[in-house]
């Protein structure tokens, strides 16, 4: 029963920590693209245009929810569940940081350590493309099916990279459970750098990693499926309200899946200077490094140029996955030498 | 095979939603439809490999027969046909009736009399952490505390050893088998006029 009452918590508080902090994630990307466009960003709602995200949840569920004349409401209303779901689950896995003492027990701040975590990760991510597909299939507009095609046809492309690049760190590793991963890349070479996979073995496989994520989560410059100038919203263009709330989330919390999942893979997750003795120190250490590839996102997404949908396969077909098989036969034959 | 507590639960739970499905499945009148309870019932089978305590197989399951392989169904009934999915929904009985029922009846003979009459089950399953194949001379499974994680079994490196080892040969066969299915499907799908206006 403890165990059951620990779990329960720990998906409430780290449910209710990652959805707050996703609502900031868009405000700041706001702020972020308007900087880098030398504008304001927004700052009408609250000090610093810190009440904007919840103006717009505010927004979100006033507006009037439009049901198009389609062929199948039950799938309609199911894929923005769909998109949002798979995302939030893959929370559960995620070592956000080592073992805290409270109440007198130890708790360790994953929800749940299983011994296949990647593969549960990767798992769920291959699910989410079915809430973009029905999405795209059950609105019955040509914008939603040609976005919702594309969707699927970039997210099996990119996935397939995607998942080689990390064959690499499970060589290194040797164990498929996320909270391993992180232990085994505690400690420092020559005592000042740090045992991180990026800086060992798969600098590689972290960069066709970071590239088939950006893919796999439709954002710039990857984001075809909803290309607004020839698409006008892709997949989404039928939704309004509340579902098209939950893809945007969605989007977002895949997002922030990705990033920490990059951080745990390859830039050692939780560990740092005196992260072992403070855990809390940890968990700072997470959301910096977190934040930082999210950072990456949003300055991508104020640069980078749209591809072109055939360049779009070409590279990933023929440069990603070609570099994710090298990489894997680069890192065997390390594991080997070693 | 004794199943108690939760475990049953979860067994009768999931099997009865992967019958229903699959039910649904063959008698499902569109194919977008079909596709979905093909979708539903790999996630009931993907439950049942987990309560076997084979976490990688039921992960690679959903990784590859739900992500991968139905999502490209998906994909191929989506560009076919949108308006005449509405329209005319397609037979869905043909005269395969005879040939299914046949098909049926063997293979219920041969799960009752591998399943009931030989009873394999015993032989994979005993107690909570049960090795597909023991190590000669190998120390009894230790007990371990519940954690959230539930029991954990050594399933990715077995089926990674058994692999690599036991069905080597299999699995060289697999890959062929794959290989030549692709360059088949260009083959039809493609003809040489294509080929050549593509170039």
């Amino acid at each position: 029963m403890d165990i059951a009452l620990e779990a329960a918590l720990k998906i409430a508080v780290i449910l209710f920590i990652v959805l707050t902090f996703l609502a900031y994630l868009v405000l700041f990307e706001r702020k972020i693209l308007g900087w880098i466009q030398l504008r304001v960003g927004p700052n009408r709602v609250g000090p610093w245009g810190l009440l904007q995200p919840l103006a717009d949840l505010l927004k979100f569920i006033a507006k009037e929810d439009v049901t198009p004349d389609t062929p199948n409401r039950v799938l309609f209303a199911l894929a923005p569940a769909l998109a949002l779901v798979p995302p939030l689950m893959a929370l559960a896995v995620i070592p956000f940081g080592s073992t805290i003492e409270l109440f007198g027990r130890k708790i360790a701040l994953q929800i749940t350590d299983i011994n296949v975590g990647l593969l549960y990760v990767f798992a769920l991510g291959s699910l989410e493309v079915y809430g973009i597909i029905l999405a795209g299939w059950s609105s019955n507009s040509k914008y939603s099916l040609l976005g919702g095609l594309r969707s699927a046809a970039q997210m099996i492309s990119y996935e397939l990279a995607l998942t080689l690049s990390v064959a690499g760190v499970l060589i290194q590793a040797g164990t498929l459970s996320l909270s391993e991963i992180v232990h085994v890349q505690s400690g420092y070479y020559f005592g000042i750098i740090p045992r991180w996979h990026v800086f060992w073995y798969q600098p590689l496989g972290f960069i066709i990693f970071f590239i088939a994520a950006v893919a796999e989560t439709n954002r710039v410059p990857f984001d075809l499926p909803e290309a607004e100038s020839e698409l006008v919203a892709g997949y989404h263009t039928e939704y309004s309200s509340i579902k098209f709330a939950m893809f945007f989330v969605g989007e977002y919390a895949a997002m922030f899946v990705v990033s920490a999942l990059a951080t745990t893979l390859f830039l050692g997750g939780w560990t740092g200077p005196g992260a072992e003795r403070v855990p809390l120190l940890g968990v700072l250490y997470f959301s910096l490094k977190t934040g930082f590839f999210l950072f990456v996102y949003i300055w991508l997404r104020g640069t980078l140029p749209r591809f072109r949908y055939d360049q779009l396969m070409q590279f990933g077909w023929k440069v990603l996955v070609p570099m994710a098989f090298a990489n894997i036969f680069i890192s065997s034959a390390l594991a080997l030498w070693r | 095979m004794e199943l108690a507590g939760t475990e049953a639960v979860f067994f009768y739970i999931l099997a009865l939603f992967t019958l229903v499905m699959a039910i649904a499945l063959v008698t499902a009148p569109t194919a977008v439809r079909g596709a979905l309870y093909l979708m539903a019932t790999l996630i009931g089978v993907a439950g049942l490999f987990l309560l076997l305590h084979a976490e990688f197989v039921a992960g690679a399951q959903i990784l590859i027969y739900v992500g991968g392989v139905v999502v490209l169904f998906i994909f191929v009934i989506m560009l076919v046909n949108i308006r005449a999915e509405i329209n005319e929904p397609f037979r869905t009985y043909t005269r395969q009736r005879r040939l299914a029922a046949v098909v049926v009846i063997v293979m219920v003979l041969g799960v009752w009399y591998f399943g009931i009459q030989q009873d394999p089950f015993h032989l994979v399953r005993q107690g909570p952490v049960v090795a597909l194949i023991p190590p000669p001379g190998a120390p009894p499974p230790p007990v371990e505390e519940p954690t959230l994680g539930g029991r954990i079994s050594e399933d990715t490196q077995e089926v990674g050893s058994v692999l690599y080892t036991k069905a080597a040969l299999p699995f060289e066969i697999a890959s062929v088998l794959l290989l030549v299915a692709i360059v088949g499907s260009v083959v039809l799908a493609r003809t040489r006029r294509q080929e050549e206006t593509f170039d």
